[in-house]
């Protein structure tokens, strides 16, 4: 039988269950939303099928409101979800391929709703549960065999679409076929990352994570730090993420974790970390007193906003429980790791630092590696399962055994030796081996340490992975330079890949790439732009190198300017026009010139999240890489097929109104609405798959018979333009909704994007439009406006309309 | 000079632009439906004595276009011989086409004719569906372009009408018009046939049904509900959703004739058309235009303000309403105009701000409410005003015959 995942259900619409459902419609599943049908109601109610829907409307509402976005596609994603009560519509899981339970955490609940499904499922459905702590084979128990066969944990983490990780655990019963079917689906249509974990409590990421924040928290109290302190201390300096341990408590729920940590206490009797599990009395009253965080609007920390419209920030004082105002952190350790530039530098000067904030991190640190490394064989077997778990489950940069080798296993050994810390038996064997790293790369593939054999094994990954770190180990780099490299994917296709900080475009990169295109000339048969930088959300490309301008424009030089933006546009007709085809494959950010680069590329392979818009106004600027232009072709080439000038209208105030409202899609769904994407553009689920997917792209083109774009004449709206958004201006202006300084960039990006004053129709060469974006450009740098934006935008990140 | 006679005076419904219950009628259904309306009404009046229609409406194109006046005249079953115009000057294109038509009379050119009004808001969009400013005057001079929103602005920021007047401005009008609604006062209003297209079993199908309300009246608006609208052009401004007119579909149309037509078919007028006039303000703030055109139409009727038994002053914004009200004397003795007040007499039952301000429609509505409401109440002299988009006013005197 074939199997396949067409329609799915959804049992419980809760915070989990809606985010799944979410998932599962933004990938195309018509999905099947079901909840329990209200206690409460009355006897006119029951009759009632609205009111009866009333709990799995709520959830399905909650899930198309939430912030950030569920849904890929708020628009027409919802569509695919059909909502229903377990009472009424439990006979129409008779029609789906894949039933995810997401009800209460109750074992009583789960048994008796699976032994329901049992009766109406048809054979060869898959059964999951989202449960986070309870074992499988107390819910499969009293089931059919079947079922048993296709019944599977699948934990998935909040919120669902943007958490990478998926714990897959196996029942006493799956079939190895399911499992491995769902392994990868889950990968490739879903997007994430799978961890196999085994029917223990809490499984992999919340064991290891629950007790890291219980350790976190106990040791706060004795060594007598503060919550900012210790979020100052175990937040990116660590490889954390910036909400560190507190503000991703306010995130999660402090009931949601309180409840993760007592079941580990209750259900791990001979865990010898238990005790961390039971947090300090403090937390224990702040979930009593339904300070539950984020959630009831003040957690650990709290907003207040006073009268005159202030924010002011506060944080609970663990022994009063009143909320305090507090200061910025300062600890020499955390000023010295600011200086490092990479992240095992960074840590190892705060963990073997002899300050207060040293001692701190230390102790939680060492707790915490060696209670990892206890964990092996209990609950995985490999230390890959668990450094992806925290890495994708809990945004850590490096999992535990990464972060171990980051500070060097056999230094930190040594030291909690000294300290009497029980360091594990198999640590001790594996230096004794003479082994220093945990992971090493071969033959540009990468391999572990396997604790059970005493020898290092392949790290699986799926064949469509390309990791250009190990390629780069492998010495596949064909050419490189500080901010950018060529790398050799193999079979004649070779990957720009970006490595400036932010990956931001500077004249480095543009120059390279330059070369790059020379090089695959005479060398491939096709180019991907693609990297692999991590972060929240990661950068493809935060955008253009602001610094090196606005350094250009203070001196005066504005011709240098004017030679740079000749260069780009020489760089990004090379990429357009090239013999052979270039896919782009953006994910995360891909602003300004990042979303640029993808806009001339013959192809896009976007990650699904995907965050792309032509930013530039928020600087000061127009977008100067050819950005309008190709929107504008976008537009009228591709989002009808055929555009009539009538037409043109409303598609120049959709093409402006991004450039002028610096709008940035919140998907690459959205992206294609916007027409940053083009029909013929791929959306991939899994950021990991991507290059991979690219490359794959580049060879089907090459296949297919690839022919560069032609240099043709295009028709714009010219003075027609001009005049519908001049008048609109007097609106905007006049409604106090835009500053002077934007007005005139706005007018500016209308000028370029219109091809001036021609009457609309005209047909114009790609080198006039270029060339009116240039004078734009570099005019607008020589106003005292535009540099003060973009200085603003490069201290704060954030735009100043002047 | 002749005069004048309204025999007829008839209007749609004003529904909803989008969400209403005329959506989906076609303009031309709803002229038909109110034009014929005004045949039935007339005994004696055959459809070949009409010599000619002027329809008003603002956005003369797409389902609106191809001179819609002359289209109607043939779909409503007049014979070839009477003929059709569309008449613009946006927003009293209406009175304006009443108005012509009465020129036509008056010099002796023309009998019996029609005029009226027409605008779906929900099928034609404001603005037109291909709005193309000239290049040089959008940027050398765009006020004449200028959002109407912002011209209520304008006003309100230049002449200090505050928030609260404006809101408590708008109250009364959807007071007023509930209690028309409620009372059936609206004896002008013809039920109208209309459809909208639902989906049903995978199938689309067309459900028709007669409207007979205007579906815009908020009764249960209240002062402290307005007060809590965001204003929608300006970012700290003052001009709402609440208190702004609303954007509606509807039609309207007036039987005008002659003396001698009068005699000759036995009709009974209703109102004579007096006078007509415009008058030009500045663009970006083209709300205060009744406040010129309403004493210049009533020094060419020899009129004073203190002679008007009734005024519809158009509610295209509280804020420019209330300014033109303040300068003809009218607003600070609220009797003159609050729900509660017997002795009202400015737009007695609501104004756009409930009842909607169908564009081109708008001047052959209120004049279709004001002979209405003329004759009920026994008003010699009447008096219908709007602004207009692009800096006028436009205003006229009726005389109750």
């Amino acid at each position: 039988m074939q199997r396949r995942i067409a329609k799915a259900a959804v049992v419980g619409s809760g915070i989990m269950g809606g985010g799944i459902a979410a998932l599962l419609a933004s990938a195309g599943i018509k999905t099947l939303l079901l909840d329990i049908v209200p206690f409460d109601l009355s006897d006119e109610e029951k009759k009632d099928p609205k009111a009866r829907n009333r709990i799995v409307e709520k959830g399905l509402d909650d899930a198309i409101k939430s912030k950030p976005p569920l849904f890929m596609d708020k628009k027409s994603d919802p569509a695919l979800v059909t909502t229903g009560n377990l009472e009424d519509d439990i006979d129409k899981l008779a029609d789906v391929d894949w039933i995810v339970e997401v009800v209460v955490e109750n074992v009583k609940i789960k048994q008796d709703l699976f032994k329901k499904i049992d009766k109406v499922r048809k054979k060869g459905t898959v059964i999951s549960s989202n449960t986070s702590g309870i074992p499988l084979k107390e819910m499969s128990q009293d089931l059919s065999d079947d079922m048993k066969k296709h019944f599977l944990g699948t934990h998935f983490f909040n919120p669902v679409r943007y958490m990478h990780l998926l714990e897959i655990i196996p029942g006493p019963d799956t079939s190895r076929d399911v499992l491995q079917f769902m392994a990868d689906f889950c990968e490739k249509y879903l997007g994430k990352g799978i961890v196999w974990a085994k029917d223990t409590p809490n499984f992999i990421g919340n064991r290891i994570g629950i007790q890291g924040m219980g350790k976190a928290m106990h040791a706060m109290l004795e060594h007598g730090l503060t919550i900012p302190e210790v979020d100052a201390i175990f937040g990116q300096p660590m490889g954390r993420p910036k909400t560190a341990t507190f503000k991703t408590a306010d995130m999660v729920g402090l009931d949601t974790m309180y409840h993760v940590a007592k079941n580990c206490y209750d259900m791990c009797p001979e865990d010898e970390m238990r005790d961390t599990m039971a947090l300090p009395e403090f937390v224990e009253k702040m979930v009593n007193n339904n300070m539950l965080g984020n959630k009831t609007k003040g957690g650990f920390y709290k907003k207040e906003i006073t009268p005159e419209w202030k924010t002011i920030r506060k944080v609970i004082n663990p022994e009063t429980l009143d909320y305090e105002e507090y200061g910025k952190v300062d600890f020499s350790c955390l000023a010295e790791a600011k200086k490092k530039a990479s992240l095992p530098e960074k840590m190892q000067t705060i963990v073997y630092a002899d300050d207060k904030a040293g001692k701190y991190a230390w102790d939680v640190m060492a707790t915490s590696l060696i209670y990892a490394a206890n964990r092996i064989p209990e609950i995985s077997d490999t230390i890959v399962d668990i450094d992806n778990a925290m890495k994708w489950g809990y945004n850590f940069e490096m999992g535990p055994f990464e972060a171990w080798e980051a500070i060097g296993v056999k230094k930190s050994v040594e030291k909690m030796e000294k300290e009497g810390r029980t360091v594990p038996e198999k640590i001790k064997k594996f230096l004794d081996g003479g082994n220093e790293t945990f992971y090493k790369i071969e033959g540009g593939k990468k391999y572990f340490y396997d604790f059970a054999s005493g020898s290092y094994k392949l790290v699986p990954v799926s064949e469509k992975q390309i990791s250009l770190y190990n390629l780069r180990q492998e010495n596949k780099v064909v050419k490189t330079s500080g901010s950018c490299s060529l790398i050799d994917l193999g079979d004649g296709v070779f990957d720009i890949e970006f490595h400036s900080k932010m990956n931001a475009v500077n004249r480095e990169m543009i120059e390279f790439m330059i070369e790059a295109h020379q090089y695959v000339a005479e060398n491939g048969v096709g180019v991907v732009v693609g990297n692999q930088a991590s972060g929240m959300p990661a950068p493809f490309s935060a955008g253009g190198d602001l610094g090196f301008m606005l350094g250009l424009a203070k001196e005066g030089k504005f011709s240098e300017i004017d030679d740079f933006i000749k260069t780009v546009h020489q760089s990004i007709l090379a990429s357009k026009y090239a013999p052979y085809p270039v896919v782009a494959a953006p994910f995360g950010l891909a602003l300004g010139g990042g979303c640029e680069i993808c806009l001339s590329a013959d192809r896009v392979v976007a990650n699904a999240d995907l965050f792309m818009g032509l930013v530039e106004v928020g600087a000061g600027l127009v977008p100067g890489g050819a950005g309008m232009m190709h929107l504008w072709q976008n537009y009228i080439k591709y989002k009808p097929q055929i555009a009539k000038i009538t037409d043109y209208g409303g598609f120049f105030v959709q093409a402006f109104m991004q450039v002028a409202q610096a709008k940035v899609s919140g998907s690459a769904a959205e992206a294609r609405n916007a027409g940053f994407l083009r029909p013929a553009d791929r959306i991939v689920f899994n950021k990991d798959l991507l290059i991979g997917e690219a490359k794959k792209e580049v060879l089907k083109m090459v296949d297919d018979c690839y022919a560069p774009p032609r240099k043709e004449k295009f028709p714009v709206f010219g003075r027609e333009g001009q005049g519908m958004i001049w008048s609109e201006m007097l609106n905007m202006k006049s409604g106090g909704y835009i500053t002077p300084h934007m007005e005139t960039i706005a007018k500016r990006a209308c000028y370029c994007l219109a091809g001036g004053d021609v009457p609309a129709g005209t047909p114009v060469a790609e080198d006039y439009l270029l060339k009116l974006e240039r004078e734009a450009f570099v005019d607008l740098w020589r106003t005292e406006q535009t540099q003060q934006m973009a200085e603003h935008m490069m201290k704060t990140g954030k735009p100043l309309f002047l | 000079m002749r005069e004048a006679y309204i025999v007829t005076s008839l209007r749609t419904p004003g529904c909803r632009r989008g969400k209403g219950a005329l959506a989906q009628t076609r303009p031309e259904d709803l002229l038909k439906t109110v034009i014929e309306a005004v045949m039935e009404k007339t005994p004696n009046l055959d459809k070949k004595d009409v010599e000619d229609l002027m329809i008003g409406c603002s956005f003369p194109e797409a389902q609106q276009g191809l001179n819609i006046g002359r289209i109607i005249a043939q779909m409503a079953g007049f014979p070839d011989s009477t003929c059709g115009a569309t008449v613009n000057r946006f927003c009293s294109s209406g009175l304006e086409a009443i108005s012509l038509q009465a020129m036509r009379i008056k010099s002796g050119w023309c009998d019996v004719a029609i005029g009226g009004g027409i605008e779906s808001m929900s099928i034609v969009p404001m603005g037109g569906n291909m709005p193309r400013p000239h290049p040089k005057m959008a940027k050398e001079n765009p006020d004449v372009y200028v959002s109407m929103g912002i011209t209520a602005e304008n006003v309100a920021n230049r002449y200090n009408v505050t928030r609260e007047m404006q809101d408590e401005f708008a109250y009364h009008s959807q007071m007023k018009a509930a209690n028309a609604k409620k009372n059936g006062l609206y004896k002008e209003l013809v039920p109208t046939p209309a459809s909208r297209f639902v989906e049903k079993d995978g199938q689309w199908e067309e459900q028709t049904f007669v409207q007979d309300f205007d579906d815009g009246i908020r009764e249960v608006t209240t002062i402290e509900g307005l007060g809590k609208l965001r204003p929608v052009f300006a970012a700290n401004g003052s001009v709402t959703a609440g208190n702004s007119s609303q954007t509606t579909d509807g039609a309207a149309a007036t039987l005008i004739v002659s003396e001698e037509a009068l005699k000759k078919y036995n009709l009974e007028p209703i109102a004579k058309v007096k006078t007509y006039t415009v008058a030009g303000c500045r663009a970006d703030e083209m709300g205060v235009g009744p406040a010129y055109a309403i004493p210049k139409v009533l020094d060419m009727a020899g009129l004073k303000v203190e002679d008007i038994g009734i005024f519809e002053v158009n509610e295209a914004f509280a804020s420019q309403a209330i300014y033109c009200m303040q300068q003809l004397g009218l607003y600070d003795d609220k009797s003159l105009w609050t729900a509660d007040s017997d002795k009202r007499i400015v737009n007695v039952n609501g104004g756009a701000i409930a009842l909607g301000h169908p564009l081109g429609c708008t001047g052959a509505k209120l004049c279709a409410q004001l002979i209405n409401e003329m004759k009920e109440r026994g008003v010699k002299y009447g008096v219908e005003s709007m602004c207009i988009g692009g800096g006028m006013g436009a205003a006229a005197v009726f005389e109750l015959v």
